[in-house]
């Protein structure tokens, strides 16, 4: 369960990462009318929180190496190693995801410039999660070569994007409410659009994990062959209750979403308390991702011997 | 809330400053630093080899061998780089066939640097302080060490006689010819005694006593059966708990021996044994399982059929026995106690020993028992033969005398493809012997009985087992004059672990040791830190067989010839000193050096006893060549045991007062009549089925129901190899059980439990698996007994801490594998 | 280490005659020796396959078995298609010339991935050198024109070597026995005469005995 932790943390960060950064990219697209201003201040520190992050996740991942000290050589296999492949649009998402953020930040090029540029990071940022995908897709291990697996990926990637996003938007608010003097309306108003197709996004995420799990862990179990039944019965016996843990986490997140949205409906009440919702249901809900990863790792088993 | 009014660095339009974007970088740092420290799965702990390092670049090959008592005996080609032992090859001289055959090291072999390197060797001379067994030792010098022996030797044989001195039975360096174990009569160990008035010596042993007393009264002496390349010739062969392929594994050995005569004659195997053996999966072509210790029921089974269908081989019954009829008993017996009578109902006990009677004692379906009497009879010439499992029972003599009757009724004794029932021969050179002087004390001791021996030896006489050392056939002793004289006071263990861990009730003897005033001295030679080193007073480093010059003398191998020499392949490790150095430090002291070395080293009685070997092997090559060559084979006749009895058995007749084997055993008859006898034990002439001590039926079922044996297992031999770790890895210790028996218990395999009886308790894992009878279980013998504290629960899984020191009948040996356990999930 | 043929082999395979092994572990002790490998690394392994039932009759207090069990030792099978060559992210996983199928030490970094590919575990991680560790087909004995220690072990010569094509001519080309995988995945170099009671991959009626061991 806890053996491949460093994996947990760099697959959950980097498939939160560029969730992020296309639930940021989103934002403006769909912010436009907002005026570039504004969208920037709103969304740029997430954006710029980012980038450290997802550092992080790539050196936890060095620390599953048995000899991190040449962990560049994994780049040299990209020909046929998914492995290679991940590794390498990593760091491409990190340097253009970067240099798009540091141009952002000194404000280098111009708008649109800076604008192809984060497009490109997305894309390639979406190539990661594909390439990250297909790692898991072994012949040789029944569990993770499935449909489910890619599904799975991308609904983490665009559900902690999002509630990240969303997270992140309300704490810079928040901080900034406290700061000033003068309420920034602007702001307020493209934050609060931005956490209403958060939410509806989250939610919806959350439903197709809500569907696609049952229908997976069913084919498991009725498979019948040693390596699925053993990765059956670690998920369903052995680690059953963290399951079940997983499974309270995720519907408390989405109770609260649920709970934000229909709050917001009405004009809120008390900004405080609404500023609880996102962060709560980040949390809440990357609490029950990395369990459900953990459980991923643990339910490997192996084809013949 | 106001704002705050706090002096910071100009905020731009982003509301992000340079300092805030340090600071997340530097939690991001620092999150890295903590995320590091979750290290992944870990695999491969290093090995704790204790090698010593090298010195020099010298490249060498150096033959040697593996000595230990596995009924096989394999070289070893060790590759010394720098002094220091680098890698095990096997033997390359010799093919794939009968005769010729190379001796390919078996897996215990292969693994024997980690003996010689291990961490637990003895290192120097050691004497013990706080209680036997408590751990405690101080090292002493050699000088101190030999002194203190012979000043307590000299006091003893004074004040208590030779008879007081108990060479104990080892067979870990059984295999060297100088440095020999094995038989304790025959070790540089005996030879210093008998330079100062002798010892007391022991007859039979752990393997087979059961088989070897009672094959003194059913064929007047051990025989033996057709040495396994003889199989060639059979059309089928009958395995009764006979499992080389586990004990005798050595690719020279029977292991191959057996599986190259099944590929060359296509014969059919059948393997009588309460697991479904290696030797059953890769040979049988029926297994049939049944309860420990009811082979004599079984085979009291096919007799009624073979009586009632008129399938027995009459004329061979007629002709060579005495005892199968009514017709042929001996004069002067009463009526009704012949086989036959017995078999039909006729006897004391009235009851018919019907396939039904037998299949509700063995646990094998009466319509198997009918099916396999009629195969059994009908299919000639067919090789039976046992192992030592079903003679190691509490009804031990009469079971191994079940399948000799079977041989008997069925003709198979003294013909090419057949067999007489007992062990597989083996052709071997006759290589002499290390001389070990005489030896004048008379009585000899059954070797089960040293414990018995420390409490009250002296009166002991021959109902008690004592023999005369003059004769020690069974035949002879039914009544001798002898006694012994005094109780053990002093025992030698020279690659012994019998004295905890391989003798039986390990808590009893522990018990029986804790008293210091009656086993005084006890000095163990070893070269590593075994239990028995443990309970021992003071410990004498032995060097393994690579770090001496000796010969290695063979075992079974079909009707391949051989002889090993035994090389040095590396220096002493330690302060480690030869066995035959230490007794000639001893005898100085003694006052007898002169007596004991004759002038000679070591090696000096390796070119000596090359020389005499010659004398009978003239193809022997001399001493220098014979070095260099390592391994001296040739190919040998196959053995058929009995041939000349079957020739002609009234020129060659046997040792029994019949001339005749003896089905039923007038002597045996004699002991029934005349010997006292302990309350459980039966004697019998025939070889009656015994529902003897913790059998099958015993009431102590109510309490222990499961019949636990203790195969002996590929990991080890006995309990050699048991600290080597790369063996416990491929053959880890574990409890067999039947996975009826587990369910019923809720255990899953790879449990922990709890395997206990009233002797004692073990905690080991469990082997849930098809391929032991239900209600049969078994610890593999030989682990290491390692209490959680004194007296309390052994964690090494050591079978003996639930075996019995109760003695048999009339063999006054073990009946090792009869014990009733409960299991629990622990 | 070079992919140079330092053998004369075009494609090394090994050969198992399954109904004669003893499941002793000499092959793995022998290799393990040569090797120096500790405690929790074995490049070669061997497997036990059991399954089965007993009858029992309570009332005749009688069983019958109907059990079967058979060994198969197994290294690394230096596939046609290694999946642990593909996956390797630092090529450090290579095939030679002569079909071995070895990793450089000096390149790899650990990452174990060819480790959760390999459907016979060959490729084995040593935490205490960081890098994976595998059979290499005793390829410096091959050199000196000696057999792989395995093979050389065997007390009951079930293991054999050589060119692949040729093992094939004389033994036939079975690899799918249970609980081997099914050799459509990696396509093994293995040729197998199978026990008696061999099940084939895919289609058993046991279970792996000793799955620790392996």
């Amino acid at each position: 369960m806890f053996n491949e932790l460093p994996l947990v943390i760099f697959t959950i960060i980097a498939q939160m990462s560029v969730g992020s950064f296309v639930v940021l990219g989103l934002i403006h697209l769909f912010g436009a009318r907002a005026g570039r201003e504004v969208i920037d201040k709103v969304s740029d520190p997430a954006l710029y929180a980012i980038g450290p992050v997802l550092v992080l996740g790539l050196l936890a991942s060095m620390t599953h190496l048995g000899t991190p000290i040449r962990a560049v050589n994994a780049l040299r296999h990209v020909d046929s190693s998914w492995l290679s492949r991940e590794i390498l649009f990593g760091l491409l998402f990190a340097a253009i995801g970067g240099a798009f953020a540091f141009s952002q930040w000194f404000k280098w090029l111009t708008p649109r410039l800076r604008q192809a540029l984060a497009g490109l990071a997305a894309l390639v940022g979406l190539a990661l999660i594909w390439s990250m995908t297909m790692v898991y897709l072994l012949p040789t291990v029944p569990a993770w070569d499935s449909w489910a697996t890619p599904v799975r990926f991308f609904a983490t990637t665009f559900l902690l994007g999002s509630l990240a996003v969303g997270a992140a938007l309300v704490v810079t608010a928040d901080v900034r409410r406290r700061r000033a003097a003068v309420a920034d309306d602007a702001s307020e108003a493209v934050i609060m659009s931005s956490l209403r197709g958060i939410a509806i996004g989250a939610i919806a995420m959350l439903g197709v994990e809500f569907v696609v799990v049952p229908l997976y862990l069913g084919k498991l179990a009725t498979d019948g062959s040693p390596a699925t039944a053993a990765s059956s019965t670690a998920l369903s016996n052995t680690y059953g209750g963290y399951a079940v843990v997983q499974l309270v986490l995720v519907f408390l997140g989405v109770t609260l979403l649920g709970v934000f949205l229909s709050r917001l409906a009405k004009r809120f009440s008390t900004a405080r308390l609404l500023a609880i919702a996102p962060v709560a249901a980040f949390v809440l809900v990357i609490a029950g991702e990395i369990i459900g990863r953990m459980l991923f790792y643990a339910s490997y088993a192996r084809v013949g011997l | 809330m106001t704002p705050q009014s706090v002096p910071s660095p100009a905020i731009d339009s982003t509301g992000v400053t340079r300092r805030r974007f340090v600071q997340w970088t530097a939690i991001a740092g620092a999150g890295a630093g903590l995320v590091s420290l979750t290290g992944c799965g870990q695999t491969g702990t290093p090995d704790a080899l204790a090698e010593p390092a090298a010195v020099g670049t010298e490249a060498k090959v150096v033959w040697s061998s593996c000595n230990v008592n596995c009924g096989s005996r394999c070289p070893l080609r060790l590759n010394v780089v720098g002094g220091v032992i680098t890698r095990v090859d096997p033997d390359n001289t010799g093919d794939d066939s009968l005769g010729t055959q190379q001796i390919r090291a078996c897996v215990r072999g292969r693994s024997i640097r980690q003996r010689i390197y291990n961490p637990d060797r003895l290192k120097k001379p050691m004497k013990r302080v706080g209680k036997r067994g408590e751990g405690k030792w101080a090292e002493i010098s050699w000088d101190e060490a030999f002194t203190t022996i012979a000043g307590t030797l000299t006091r003893l044989i004074k004040d208590h006689g030779n008879e007081s001195i108990y060479i104990n039975y080892g067979t870990g360096v059984l295999g060297a010819t100088v440095a020999t174990s094995w038989p304790p009569a025959s070790s540089a160990v005996a030879r210093m005694m008998n330079c100062v008035g002798g010892s007391l010596m022991q007859y039979n042993d752990y393997s087979a006593a059961n088989i070897e007393a009672a094959v003194d009264f059913h064929y007047g002496g051990w025989q033996g059966s057709n040495s396994n390349d003889d199989t060639v010739n059979s059309k089928l062969v009958l395995m009764f708990g006979n499992n080389p392929h586990e004990t005798r594994m050595s690719g020279g050995g029977e292991t191959f021996v057996t599986q190259t005569a099944k590929k060359l004659s296509g014969h059919k195997v059948i393997v009588f044994d309460p697991r479904y053996t290696d030797t059953a999966m890769n040979l049988a072509d029926e297994w049939v399982p049944l309860r420990p210790g009811t082979d004599a029921a079984l085979v009291a089974g096919f007799a009624h059929v073979m009586i009632t269908e008129k399938l027995l081989d009459q004329a061979f019954l007629d002709k060579y026995c005495s005892g199968f009829d009514e017709a042929h008993m001996p004069a002067g017996m009463p009526a009704n106690l012949s086989y036959e009578s017995y078999v039909l109902g006729r006897g004391a006990d009235g009851t018919v020993k019907s396939p039904a009677w037998a299949s509700r004692v063995t646990g094998v379906p009466a319509d198997d028992i009918r099916r396999l009497a009629r195969e059994i009879a009908q299919s000639k010439p067919c090789s039976i033969t046992q192992g030592w499992g079903p003679q190691r029972h509490s009804n031990g003599e009469n079971q191994s005398r079940a399948p000799m009757l079977l041989a008997a009724m069925t003709g198979n004794i003294g013909i090419s493809g057949g067999g007489t029932g007992e062990r597989e021969s083996y052709a071997a050179l006759s290589m002499a012997s290390f001389p070990v002087l005489d030896n004048p004390v008379r009585p000899v001791l059954p070797f089960f009985r040293w414990t018995e021996a420390i409490l009250r030896g002296k009166g002991m006489d021959y109902q008690d087992g004592i023999r005369d050392a003059l004769d020690t056939n069974s035949n002879a002793n039914i009544k001798a004059g002898v006694t012994l004289g005094s109780n053990i006071k002093f025992i030698w263990l020279y690659g012994s672990n019998a004295l905890v861990n391989q003798h039986g009730d390990i808590n009893k003897t522990i018990e029986i040791l804790s008293d210091e005033t009656k086993c005084e001295m006890i000095v163990c030679i070893d070269n590593q830190m075994t239990v028995s080193a443990r309970y021992s007073d003071i410990l004498l480093p032995d060097v393994t067989t690579a770090e001496q010059v000796d010969l290695a003398a063979q075992q079974s191998a079909g009707n391949l010839g051989y002889s090993i020499f035994t090389d040095k392949a590396i220096e002493p490790l330690y302060e480690c000193m030869p066995v035959y150095e230490q007794m000639a430090g001893i005898a100085e002291k003694l006052g007898v050096k002169e007596k004991f070395t004759e002038g000679r080293t070591q090696e000096d009685w390796v070119r000596w006893i090359v020389e005499e070997s010659r004398k009978t092997i003239p193809d022997l090559p001399p001493f220098e060549e014979f070095r260099k060559m390592g391994v001296f084979k040739k190919k040998l006749d196959s053995v058929i045991g009995m041939k000349t009895f079957r020739d002609d058995p009234v020129a060659n007749a046997l040792k029994t007062p019949s001339g005749k084997i003896e089905i039923f055993s007038s002597n045996l008859h004699t002991i029934s009549q005349t010997w006292k006898m302990e309350k459980g034990n039966t004697v019998t002439a025939l070889p009656e089925y015994v529902q003897s001590r913790e059998m099958p039926g015993d009431p102590l079922q109510a309490k222990y129901p499961l019949q636990c044996i203790g195969h002996h297992y590929k990991a080890r031999t006995h309990s050699t190899y048991g600290n080597v770790v790369w063996l416990k890895e491929a053959h880890p210790q574990m409890v067999w059980i039947n996975e009826l028996d587990a369910a019923a218990r809720g255990i899953k395999p790879g449990d922990n439990v709890k395997v206990f009886n009233d002797r004692g308790a073990l905690i080991l894992p469990a082997h849930v698996t098809l391929r032991i009878a239900p209600g049969v279980a078994s610890v593999p013998q030989g682990a290491w007994y390692a209490p959680e504290k004194a007296g309390g629960v052994d964690l090494g899984g050591s079978m003996n801490t639930l075996t019995s020191q109760f003695p048999t009948a009339y063999s006054k040996a073990n009946g090792q594998h009869s014990n009733l356990v409960e299991i629990v999930k622990a | 280490m070079s992919k140079a043929n330092v053998t004369k082999y075009k494609q090394l395979g090994f050969y198992l005659d399954q109904g004669g092994c003893t499941g002793c572990k000499a092959c793995q002790i022998a290799c393990k020796d040569k090797n120096d490998l500790p405690v929790g690394i074995s490049w070669r392994r061997v497997a036990e396959y059991s399954g089965g039932g007993w009858s029992k009759d309570e009332s005749l207090g009688t069983f019958k078995p109907n059990v079967f069990t058979y060994y198969t030792s197994v290294a690394c099978n230096h596939c046609e298609d290694p999946i642990c060559v593909r996956v390797c992210p630092t090529q450090a996983m290579r095939k030679g010339e002569d079909g071995i199928v070895a990793v450089d030490a000096s390149i790899c970094i650990g990452c174990r991935y060819c480790e959760w590919a390999c459907p016979y575990g060959a490729p084995q991680f040593s935490a205490e050198k960081g890098v994976m560790t595998k059979c290499n087909f005793c390829r410096d004995f091959l050199a000196e024109g000696r057999e792989p220690a395995c093979v050389a072990a065997c007390p009951s010569r079930v293991l054999d070597f050589g060119e692949i094509d040729e093992l094939r001519k004389k033994h036939g080309d079975t690899a799918d026995i249970e609980p081997l995988p099914d050799p459509a995945i990696t396509k093994p170099n293995l040729v197998i005469t199978p026990h008696k009671d061999a099940q084939r991959s895919g289609h058993g009626r046991g279970t792996l005995a000793n799955p620790k061991e392996v």
